[in-house]
C-alpha cells in the first residue's frame, strides 16, 4: 500500500500532512545519483530526484519542496520545515519517517527510523486500528442506554 | 566508499541523538506551526486536536 493509496482511502477521516525536511541525498552531501547506484535508484524509484543540492535558504527549501510535491503527487499538501530543522529534530524524522497522532494529540504510531522503517502499510494498519477503536468508542457513547 | 561510510556514520549518529527524545506511543506529539511551499497558509498540529487524527509524513526529494 502506497502513501497515495492511504491518502485516497482515509483523507476524509484523517488529516495528512506532508512535511518537507532537509534533503537525504543531495548532490553536495551523501549523493547517490552517480554511476550504477544512481541508475539503479532511478529505475527503482523514478520520481525520486538525484540532482538536487541541499537548500541553503528557506526560499530554496520551499522551491525544492514545491518541486517534490509536484513530482511525487501523493495528493497530500506539503508544509516546509524551517531552516533550523526544529520539527525534523523534534520527531527524529530525517531522512524519512511516519507518525500517526490521535485526536487527543498523543502519538498512536511512530514508524521506525528511515529509510528502512518507512512502511506505509504499517501506518495503514495503525490508521485502521485507531479508527476502529475510536468509532467503537463513539458508538458506545452514542448508543442510548436501555433501562429495564 | 570511504565517503559513503562517513556519511552513513554521521546519519546514524544524527538519528541516535534525536530519536532518544522523539515522541513515543502515548506521548504528546510536539506541537508545531509550518507554512506551505509558498510560505503561506500556516498549519498548526494542535489545530486538529479534538477534530481528526493526523498522519505525519516526513521526507525530502532525494
Amino acid at each position: 500500500m502506497s502513501l497515495h493509496d492511504l491518502y485516497q482511502k482515509y483523507h476524509d477521516r484523517v488529516q495528512f500532512l506532508s512535511i518537507y525536511i532537509r534533503e537525504a541525498h543531495p548532490v553536495d552531501g551523501w549523493w547517490l545519483g552517480k554511476g550504477i547506484t544512481g541508475k539503479m535508484l532511478k529505475l527503482a524509484r523514478s520520481k525520486v530526484a538525484t540532482d538536487v543540492y541541499d537548500p541553503k535558504t528557506i526560499e530554496e527549501r520551499r522551491q525544492v519542496a514545491g518541486n517534490c510535491e509536484t513530482a511525487l503527487q501523493y495528493g497530500i499538501h506539503t508544509y516546509v520545515d524551517e531552516m533550523d530543522d526544529a520539527v525534523n529534530k523534534a520527531y527524529a524524522a530525517w531522512p524519512t519517517r511516519l507518525y500517526l497522532v490521535g485526536v487527543d494529540g498523543r502519538v498512536v504510531y511512530h514508524g521506525g527510523l528511515g529509510p528502512f522503517g518507512f512502511k506505509p502499510a504499517a501506518l495503514g494498519k495503525a490508521i485502521t486500528d485507531y479508527l476502529s477503536q475510536t468509532e467503537n468508542s463513539d458508538t458506545l457513547i452514542e448508543t442510548p442506554t436501555i433501562h429495564s | 566508499m570511504t565517503n559513503t561510510i562517513q556519511h552513513r556514520k554521521a546519519a546514524t549518529a544524527w538519528q541516535k541523538r534525536y530519536d532518544a527524545h522523539a515522541p513515543k506511543v502515548g506521548d504528546m506529539a510536539p506541537d508545531f506551526e509550518l507554512h506551505d511551499v509558498n510560505g503561506q497558509n500556516p498549519v498548526r498540529l494542535s489545530d486538529f486536536r479534538g477534530q481528526k487524527p493526523v498522519a505525519l509524513v516526513f521526507g525530502s526529494f532525494t
